[in-house]
């Protein structure tokens, strides 16, 4: 999976949890899940929750630690489907 | 220093469904779950341990400036008083529930701290900056007895709010969900 094939696969993750509909429209590595998208700081656990689900992985909590925007999710998710 | 968390029940509510298969597991260890299942009003006991583990969390960016999430390694203890533990810091936690939100307070030990919720149900997403802004001064200036002109607010690199009264800062600590806002100073 490509980087575009991984965010085309979070973006709808992502989704139900933003709170600025703004800065989703022009998402991009850089944006972070609380600071951008306004997302919840409990909501980021439905997000992790639903990336184990849609790419069947198990996250750590050491995982979750830096899962605080779109790049670290991504690099996340790759380094455990190629584990 | 002090931090603090605010959370709205009733929006809570709509938010977030902790009862999905793995939710706790990923916030709360064996104790505190034990805790939550023991409760009569477990969505409340829920929402009060991680509104403590929050408030501590925001304490101790305050004294190590950082920024991570892993809310389950802040871990809360409710006998004697309440605190919370995240490797070797240590802090109180004062936490205050109503029929609409609970607030909680985290603290080094022995220091006050003093808080004041907001309602932010008709101030638009905008302007809720600036209201904050000028009720965090408000607070200060009356707890202090500091005039409001010689103080100013600004927040740090890691986003924590600071006021200055002349060449001295002090951390404070705010919080926002949904319809209440809160502020803590020390």
């Amino acid at each position: 999976m490509n980087k575009d094939e991984l965010i085309a696969k979070l973006k709808p993750i992502i989704a139900p949890y933003v709170q600025d509909e703004e800065a989703f429209k022009n998402l991009t590595e850089d944006t972070d899940f609380v600071n951008d998208l306004k997302i919840n700081s409990a909501n980021l656990v439905d997000i992790i929750l639903d990336i184990e689900d849609e790419f069947n992985i198990r996250l750590e909590n050491e995982d979750m630690e830096q899962m605080l925007n779109v790049r670290s999710a991504m690099a996340i998710v790759t380094s455990k489907l190629n584990s | 220093m002090v931090g603090n968390d605010i959370v709205d029940i009733e929006l809570a509510k709509r938010q977030s469904d902790w009862q999905r298969p793995r939710y706790l597991d990923k916030i709360f260890n064996l104790q505190e779950q034990q805790l939550i299942y023991a409760s009569n009003e477990p969505t409340i006991m829920v929402w009060k341990l991680w509104s403590m583990k929050e408030a501590a969390y925001k304490l101790y960016t305050q004294v190590c400036p950082s920024r991570f999430y892993n809310p389950k390694a802040f871990t809360c203890n409710l006998k004697n008083g309440e605190t919370v533990r995240y490797k070797s810091f240590l802090c109180e936690t004062n936490t205050k529930t109503t029929i609409h939100y609970i607030l909680s307070e985290a603290r080094l030990k022995n220091k006050l701290t003093t808080s004041k919720v907001i309602n932010l149900e008709n101030i638009s997403h905008m302007n809720q900056g600036k209201t904050f802004e000028k009720e965090a001064l408000k607070l200060f200036a009356t707890e202090r007895k500091y005039l409001e002109k010689n103080l100013k607010y600004a927040k740090t690199p890691f986003g924590v709010p600071l006021i200055y009264y002349k060449s001295k800062k002090y951390n404070i600590s705010i919080s926002h969900h949904g319809k209440f806002g809160a502020i803590a100073i020390a």
